[in-house]
C-alpha cells in the first residue's frame, strides 16, 4: 500500500525560498564584476582548458624513425574494442623485416567509447590516445579517422614517435 | 589385441598402436609437433613424453608402441616439467612474431605454453637469424626463423606427394628448411604443408594477412572442386568466405585435399556473383534490365514455359544440366519437368578429353562434384554431341549452369553453340560476361548457401548442410521449381 503524501500548507511559502536564492545569484554577480580574474567559466571555444597528458582522447597513431606508421595490422586493438569501431585492412610489406602494415585504419569516432583498451592491446605502442577531445564536425564522415588524420594530422607535428624501436630490438638480438 | 591404461583409462587398441594414438582415441591431450597421423614417425620434437609404469625413463608417447598392460601418465609433474623444458628449447630462437604472424590464434607453441610453458625465459644469447619470407613456390610462403624444424612439411613431400621438394639443410641451430636448387613447391597439394606445419613457418599466399584466423567462423563442407568429394571446413565472417581446409574423412580424402580445391572459395564470394535477376526482352528494347524480384521473375518464366508446351509442344523444350547441382535439386527439378512432359535431357561435360582422369592422388579430371548423382537421378541424359545437333530447332531451354567458373574452360565455345537456341533461361551462381545475351540470367545458390547431397565418383552420398548465405536472392533449383509451377501448371 502506498500512501501519498499530500504538501502541506507550509509548503506554499516559497517566496522567501526564491528571494534567498536569488539574493544569492546577486551577491556573485556583484562579486564577479569587482573581481574578473577569479571567475571559474571560461570563454570557449575561444579561451580552452587545458587537459592533462594523460588524458584519454582522440587517438593518435605513431609513427617509426623513418615516418612510417609503427601500426603492424596485427589487429588485437581491433579486436579488443569493445565498440567494434576499429577497421584494418593489412597488406604485404616489401621489406621483409617489416612484413605486415596496414593499408587502411579506420576509427569510427563515434562509436568510440574511449575506454582506450586499444592502447592497452597495441604490442608496440602504435596507438595512443592523445590530448584531445573536441571532435565536432559538420559532416557524418568526418567522424570516420583515417591514416591521414590519425598519424599526421597537423597538430601533431609530423607525427609522435613510438617507444617501440625495431633496429633497436634487432641490436639487442630480440 | 593389447590393452593399455592412460591416466587410469583402460582402452584395447590393435597392436602396433602407438601410445599417442591410443590417448587420441581415449581423447587424452599429449603435447606434440611432429607426430601426424597421416605421416611416418619422426620423433624429432620430444615434445610428447610420457611416463611409463615400470620405465626408468620418460618415453616418446609417439615413438612407443603399446604393450599388453602398458600403464601410462601423461599428467605428472614429471612429464609436465619436461615438456616445458622442450618448449623453452623449441622457443630458444623463435621470433616474437605473432602479432604479424597468420598463425597466431591456431598455434601450437602459443597453446602449449599457455598449457605447459607459463616461464619467464631466462636465455640471454641473441637469437639466431634466418631468412624471413621466404617464397617456396606459387602458393606457400617459408618463415625459416620461426620454423620448429618437426620435419612434417618435408615427410609429406616424401611420403604423400612423393615429389621432395623440401629438405632440411644445415646442422644445429643453423639447421633450416628449404627447397632444393631450382625445384620450387609447385605441386597441386602444396597447401596442404601449411596446415600440417604446427607453427606459422609455412603459410599460404592465397590467405595471408586477410583476416585473422579469431574473425573466423567454421562450417563443414564438400568440396565442389572436382568428383573426389573432399571434405572441407570453410572458414567465414561477415565479409564472405576466406579459405577452405580439409577435413578427416579415412573413407574419400584422408587428411588432404588438392590445392586448386582451396580456390573453390572464391566463386561463392559476391565479387563473383551474379546478385540479381537479369532480363533481356523485346519488350523491353532488347536490353538487360537488372533486378526483378527473384519470384516475379520464376513466375513469368513458368508462363512462358507453358505457353511454349501449350504451341510448340514438349519436344521444343530442352535441358542442360551441369554435374554441379545436389541430388535434391536434380530429382525435384527432373520431376517437374517431366510431369510436363519435357525429356530433352542434356549433359553438359566440361573438359571432355580428360574427364576420366585421376592423378593418382586425390584430384580427378571430372571437376563436378555430382556427376555421379547427376546420372542416377536423371536417368537416359544425352549427351553434348546429340545437343549440337539438336539445338536449332529448341524453343526454349534451360541451362543449370556450372557454379565454379574455374573449372569450365570449355565455357565460351558451348555459350556460342547454346545461343543457337531461341529463349534461354540461365540458372548460374557466377556473373560473367560471356553470359549478358541470354533471356534469363537467374541467380543460384553456391554450395556454401545450400543444403543437399553430392555423390562421388566412388559412388558415396555425402550429405553437407548450409554454412551462410552470401547472395539473399538466389534460389536453389529445388525453390526454383516452387516458385515456376504454379505459373506453369496455370495454363497447360
Ligand atoms: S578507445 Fe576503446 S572504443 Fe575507442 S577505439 Fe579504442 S578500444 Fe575502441
Ligand atoms: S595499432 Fe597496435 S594493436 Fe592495433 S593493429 Fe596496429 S599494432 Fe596492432
Ligand atoms: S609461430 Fe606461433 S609463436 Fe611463432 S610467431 Fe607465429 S603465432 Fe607466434
Ligand atoms: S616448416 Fe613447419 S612443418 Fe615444416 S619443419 Fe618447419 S615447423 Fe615443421
Ligand atoms: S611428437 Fe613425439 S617426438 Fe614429436
Amino acid at each position: 500500500m502506498s500512501v501519498v503524501k499530500r504538501p502541506s500548507q507550509k509548503s506554499k511559502w516559497y517566496i522567501p525560498g526564491v528571494l534567498t536564492g536569488l539574493g544569492i545569484t546577486i551577491r556573485h554577480m556583484f562579486f564577479n564584476l569587482l573581481h574578473r580574474k577569479d571567475i571559474f567559466t571560461i570563454e570557449y571555444p575561444e579561451e580552452r582548458y587545458p587537459y592533462s597528458d594523460r588524458f584519454k582522447g582522440n587517438h593518435i597513431l605513431t609513427v617509426k624513425k623513418d615516418g612510417s606508421l609503427r601500426c603492424t595490422a596485427c589487429m588485437l586493438c581491433a579486436t579488443y574494442c569493445p565498440a567494434e569501431c576499429i577497421s584494418i585492412t593489412a597488406a604485404e610489406h616489401d621489406d621483409p623485416n617489416v612484413e605486415k602494415y596496414p593499408i587502411s585504419y579506420e576509427i569510427d569516432i563515434l562509436r568510440c567509447v574511449f575506454c582506450g583498451l586499444c592502447e592497452e592491446a597495441c604490442p608496440v605502442d602504435a596507438i595512443r590516445m592523445g590530448p584531445e577531445h573536441q571532435t565536432a564536425a559538420l559532416a557524418g564522415s568526418r567522424f570516420v579517422y583515417d591514416i591521414n588524420k590519425l598519424a599526421y594530422r597537423p597538430n601533431l607535428k609530423g607525427g609522435v614517435l613510438s617507444h617501440v624501436d625495431d633496429e633497436e630490438r634487432k641490436a639487442r638480438g630480440l | 589385441m593389447p590393452k593399455v591404461t592412460i591416466n587410469g583409462n583402460t582402452i584395447e587398441v590393435p597392436a602396433g598402436t602407438s601410445v599417442i594414438k591410443a590417448a587420441q582415441l581415449l581423447n587424452i591431450p599429449i603435447a606434440h609437433y611432429c607426430w601426424h597421423e597421416g605421416l611416418s614417425v619422426a620423433g624429432a620434437c620430444r615434445m610428447c613424453m610420457v611416463e611409463v609404469e615400470k620405465m626408468p625413463k620418460l618415453q616418446v608417447a609417439c615413438n612407443t608402441t603399446v604393450t599388453d598392460g602398458m600403464v601410462v601418465f601423461t599428467n605428472t609433474e614429471k612429464v609436465k616439467t619436461a615438456v616445458k623444458w622442450a618448449l623453452d628449447f623449441h622457443l630458444i630462437n623463435h621470433p616474437l612474431d605473432c602479432p604479424i604472424c597468420d598463425q597466431a590464434g591456431e598455434c601450437k607453441l602459443q597453446d602449449y605454453y599457455m598449457s605447459y610453458g607459463l616461464y619467464t625465459p631466462e636465455m640471454n644469447q641473441p637469437k639466431v637469424k634466418k631468412e624471413k619470407v621466404v617464397s617456396l613456390g606459387d602458393r606457400v610462403v617459408l618463415d625459416q626463423e620461426r620454423c620448429i624444424l618437426c620435419s612434417r612439411c618435408v615427410r609429406f613431400t616424401k611420403e604423400v606427394t612423393k615429389t621432395h621438394e623440401l629438405g632440411i639443410f644445415n646442422r644445429g641451430d643453423r639447421s633450416q628448411l628449404a627447397t632444393f636448387e631450382g625445384r620450387p613447391l609447385n605441386n597441386n597439394y602444396s597447401v596442404n604443408t601449411v596446415d600440417i606445419c604446427p607453427v606459422g613457418a609455412l603459410t599460404s599466399k592465397d590467405f595471408r594477412f586477410k583476416q585473422r584466423v579469431w574473425f573466423l567462423k567454421e562450417f563443414d563442407s564438400i568440396c565442389n572442386g572436382c568428383s573426389t568429394g573432399c571434405n572441407v571446413t570453410i572458414s567465414y565472417n561477415q565479409n564472405g568466405v576466406f579459405r577452405v581446409k580439409p577435413r578427416v574423412n579415412h573413407d574419400v580424402n584422408g587428411f588432404w585435399m588438392c590445392d586448386s580445391g582451396r580456390d573453390i572459395y572464391k566463386y561463392t564470394n559476391k565479387e563473383f556473383r551474379l546478385t540479381q535477376v537479369v532480363e533481356r526482352s523485346e519488350k523491353l528494347g532488347g536490353d538487360a534490365v537488372r533486378g526483378k524480384p527473384v519470384a516475379l521473375a520464376l513466375q513469368e518464366i513458368g508462363r512462358q514455359l507453358s505457353q511454349v508446351i501449350k504451341n510448340k509442344g514438349a519436344q521444343s523444350v530442352g535441358l542442360v544440366w551441369s554435374g554441379q547441382y545436389t541430388n535434391e535439386e536434380y530429382s525435384s527439378m527432373g520431376r517437374f519437368f517431366k510431369d510436363l512432359g519435357v525429356s530433352q535431357f542434356y549433359h553438359w561435360k566440361n573438359n571432355e578429353k580428360d574427364f576420366d582422369s585421376f592423378d593418382g592422388i586425390l584430384k580427378r579430371g571430372d571437376l563436378n562434384p555430382n556427376t555421379a548423382g547427376l546420372k542416377k537421378e536423371l536417368a537416359g541424359l544425352k549427351s553434348w554431341a546429340d545437343f549440337e545437333k539438336q539445338v536449332s530447332p529448341l524453343e526454349m531451354i534451360f541451362v543449370m549452369g556450372p557454379e565454379n567458373f574455374g573449372a569450365y574452360s570449355d565455357l565460351e565455345e558451348n555459350v556460342k553453340v547454346i545461343k543457337k537456341a531461341k529463349e534461354v533461361v540461365w540458372f548460374t551462381a557466377c556473373e560473367s560476361s560471356l553470359l549478358k545475351e541470354f533471356k534469363w540470367l537467374i541467380p543460384a545458390k553456391s554450395f556454401v548457401e545450400k543444403s543437399g547431397t553430392f555423390v562421388n565418383s566412388k559412388g558415396l552420398a555425402q550429405a553437407f548442410k548450409a554454412g551462410l548465405t552470401i547472395v539473399p536472392d538466389a534460389v536453389s533449383l529445388e525453390e526454383a521449381v516452387k516458385g515456376m509451377q504454379e505459373s506453369a501448371r496455370m495454363v497447360s
